[in-house]
């Protein structure tokens, strides 16, 4: 492939085309293909046998593809990123819309809009370097660009389901979760995800791409503060993960460690080295033990780490986890049901909590109250805390 | 050929950072094979290393506002009474004060050209237009009502920022002409507070600035800086959107010697205690700040004492409570008397003792209309002391 003439890969392309051999095709137009290092398919004289070879618009698309090839080989991305929107944004479109009743054309699709998001990522990263250029802006046109796919895609009402071009929305989805991840817009998620909630093809999608998209949904559950179904969901993925895939499954860990800790399933030391995430162990040590002192420790130590993950502001809330772990001890410790504000106040300095005084433990018992971790009431005139005989820490997994 | 701009208002993009170049060509199919061509001519040109910025529109206007502008409004009787010259008010056709007109925001529309460079003012214009708005106009001691002012100004501030996207300004011009215009929106969201719908909606003002924030938060992001003010307004931006996840993972992402600065450090101190709960603290916290911090986080005070006031009446339910008043007042930092008052909107029952008796069942959602911030200012109010408004919007406090 890599020594292909130009005539040869035209001819092949054509034929692809009137066959429908989607896949074949887009292996001849996917950047993972090795014709893209072929010097003979860069020149101008390629990119004009396009229009005598092919039918139009695949001759306009191609064409832009070889110039793309070019950008390429020279590491010039923007270019690249200019020429890939050409492939999409008018021709394949077109095309791709006027493929009724047939969906030959998905690994096309997928193919070109890999390589879109790919590019507009390469070609920001390039335009930094030298100053210019607003972030997310590239990803953005590129976001609109998928979009447009995932529309005709989504209201291919018509034909039947092995002739839909339903089967690519999961994929499209996925690729806009990485654009609005990378560009920190989750909100724009929530119609990909309507959309495929209410598809009947959403559980008949490849594993690798369910397993993908439950870990982008999950992570927007998390943002979203609804533990449960990230929970739920981040397992998912964890669970049907393949077993090769160590990275993939390290980043699904990373979302999932916060949100089991958050109900109350601290994760095993063993599972912690297994992964490389020993950045883990302290925090779950401090959280466990109602270790204030070392909680803030380990969450500055790898504080750049969590920060880069977006975890940080997950870990700050077992903050609330570990005061209700640090005052359960003071309970088991006192063993009465009527428990002195100072006590509490006495833990905490031990903790090294700076500044804290009789006002602020109060404060932070009538929260725990009132989130329901522990049960009873404060008595100010006692100054004590009266917690019920039964139960008065309820497990965390049972508070929501 | 001739390419068209106009402005495409984007739904999905309606939420991003502010445009530094809000034109995008007009989806035209029959166009697009010969705009391919010309966008390549483009792109080439780009490559033999012309900036952008060649092809942004020229601005000559060396006024406040474009003499056309000023005759055209003159004519249709349409001067703001504070353009006119004095005196004239009460003409039949009031005479415009050039000295005192400011171009005005105008809508764009189909057909408008609105790159006429004797039309456009330059930066240096434009920082002048904004001092003037500020020194002559906000931190007037003779202009009223406040409400006037504000609406003026906001306008004019927004032709200005007009005025730079379709100059595609960026760096150090923009954020000479944001900051201030970021002071002045909260610096009136506290001043307004309270004010009747119809007058002053702080939901508008809060749209605007927002965008002014994210605008300028990208100029700090994207330009070579140095940037002298951005801890002041990191932690501004910070305060205003208390509690955001993106606020505050965008300062956490900001360099250590940012965030390790005193203010940006109680700023994330405040924001931590609103995330958790700790309102007693935050509220003590809240002491430390400055005038026009306080007035950035003075929308969250409502929030933050319902909160306060909803775990005490679970944390302390029970049939003896009997919490001391002036305590409770102290927690909030609000006179006793006010904090009845707060009490009572909320349902709390306060007996002849000066005791509150918390009760979870006790808590309701005060009625609409029934709980008015102004009331409960003081903790920010005081802060204002001597200060005028002309140095709060300069930041020269």
């Amino acid at each position: 492939m890599a020594h292909i003439t130009i005539n040869q890969y035209l001819q092949q392309i054509n034929q692809a085309i009137e066959n429908h051999e989607g896949s074949f095709c887009a292996e001849l137009l996917s950047f993972k293909h090795p014709h893209v290092a072929n010097p003979r398919l860069q020149s101008q004289v390629a990119r004009e046998k396009c229009q005598q070879i092919l039918e139009p618009p695949y001759d306009e698309m191609v064409a832009a593809h070889l110039r793309c090839t070019y950008a390429v080989a020279n590491h010039d991305f923007v270019e690249a990123y200019k020429f890939q929107t050409l492939v999409v944004q008018y021709p394949f479109f077109r095309a791709f819309q006027s493929h009724k009743e047939e969906n030959w054309a998905l690994p096309v699709m997928s193919a070109v809009t890999l390589d879109l998001r790919i590019f507009a990522n390469n070609a920001e990263q390039q335009l930094q370097k030298k100053g210019k250029g607003q972030p997310g802006e590239m990803l953005e046109k590129a976001a609109e660009q998928l979009m447009s796919c995932f529309r005709v895609c989504a209201s291919d009402n018509r034909a039947g389901i092995d002739d839909s071009k339903k089967w690519g929305m999961m994929f499209l989805s996925n690729q806009l979760f990485k654009i609005y991840f990378k560009i920190n817009k989750l909100h724009l998620c929530k119609p990909l995800i309507r959309a495929i909630d209410s598809s009947n093809l959403k559980n008949e999608y490849s594993p690798a791409q369910k397993v993908t998209y439950k870990y982008y949904v999950g992570r927007k559950a998390m943002f979203d503060s609804d533990f449960k179904t990230a929970e739920e969901l981040l397992s998912f993925a964890f669970d049907r993960c393949h077993r090769s895939s160590q990275k993939n499954k390290r980043m699904i860990l990373i979302y999932l460690l916060p949100v089991k800790m958050l109900l109350g399933h601290m994760p095993t030391h063993q599972l912690l080295r297994k992964y490389d995430l020993i950045q883990f162990a302290d925090v779950t040590k401090a959280v466990s033990e109602g270790n204030l002192l070392l909680l803030n420790e380990a969450l500055s130590k790898h504080e750049t780490f969590f920060i880069r993950c977006g975890i940080f502001l997950i870990l700050e809330k077992l903050k609330i986890i570990t005061y209700r772990n640090l005052f359960k001890k003071v309970y088991l410790l006192l063993k009465t049901h009527q428990l002195p504000l100072d006590a509490f106040l006495v833990a905490l300095r031990m903790m090294q909590v700076e500044d804290v005084d009789i006002d602020e433990v109060q404060c932070l018992l009538a929260n725990l109250i009132y989130m329901g971790h522990i049960k009873g009431y404060i008595s100010h005139q006692h100054q004590k805390l009266v917690v019920s005989k039964q139960n008065p820490f309820p497990p965390l997994s049972s508070v929501s | 050929m001739s390419r068209r701009r106009g402005t495409r208002i984007s739904t999905q993009l309606q939420n991003s950072r502010a445009p530094s170049g809000g034109w995008r060509s007009p989806r035209n199919k029959k166009q697009c094979q010969s705009e391919s061509k010309t966008h390549k001519n483009e792109v080439e040109a780009e490559d033999q290393g012309k900036e952008i910025k060649e092809m942004a529109p020229r601005a000559s206007c060396q006024t406040m506002c474009p003499a056309q502008e000023l005759r055209n409004r003159e004519s249709q009787n349409r001067l703001h009474c504070f353009e006119v010259v004095p005196g004239t008010e009460s003409f039949r056709k009031p005479k415009g004060d050039p000295l005192r007109a400011v171009k005005e925001y105008s809508r764009p529309a189909a057909g408008k050209d609105v790159t006429k460079p004797s039309c456009l003012r330059p930066p240096d214009v434009l920082l002048k237009t904004v001092c003037y708005l500020i020194d002559e106009i906000a931190g007037s001691t003779s202009l009223h009502p406040w409400t006037e002012v504000y609406s003026f100004v906001f306008d004019r501030l927004r032709s200005v920022k007009q005025d730079m996207i379709i100059q595609r300004l960026s760096g150090k011009d923009c954020v000479a002409i944001l900051e201030p215009t970021v002071r002045f929106h909260i610096y009136a969201s506290y001043r307004l507070c309270g004010e009747p719908l119809r007058i002053y909606d702080p939901r508008i003002n809060d749209t605007h600035l927002q965008e002014y924030l994210s605008w300028l938060f990208d100029c700090y992001k994207t330009g070579s800086g140095p940037y002298p003010n951005q801890e002041e307004f990191q932690t501004l931006g910070l305060l205003y959107n208390l509690g955001s996840s993106p606020a505050t993972q965008d300062i956490l992402e900001l360099p250590e010697r940012l965030r390790q600065t005193p203010s940006l450090k109680l700023a994330l101190a405040i924001n931590r205690a609103f995330l958790e709960g700790n309102h007693v603290h935050l509220l003590r916290l809240v002491q430390k700040l400055d005038f026009l911090q306080a007035c950035a986080l003075h929308r969250h005070l409502v929030t933050c004492r319902r909160h306060l006031l909803l775990i005490y009446c679970h944390g302390y339910h029970s049939r003896n409570c009997r919490f001391p008043l002036d305590r409770l007042a102290q927690l909030l930092s609000l006179e006793p008397s006010l904090t009845a008052e707060l009490c009572q909107v909320y349902g709390i029952e306060v007996n002849q003792h000066n005791q509150v008796l918390f009760s979870k069942s006790a808590f309701t959602e005060p009625e609409q209309g029934s709980l008015d911030c102004k009331l409960y200012h003081s903790i920010v109010s005081e802060k204002q002391r001597g200060l005028t408004v002309k140095s709060i919007i300069h930041g020269c406090t």
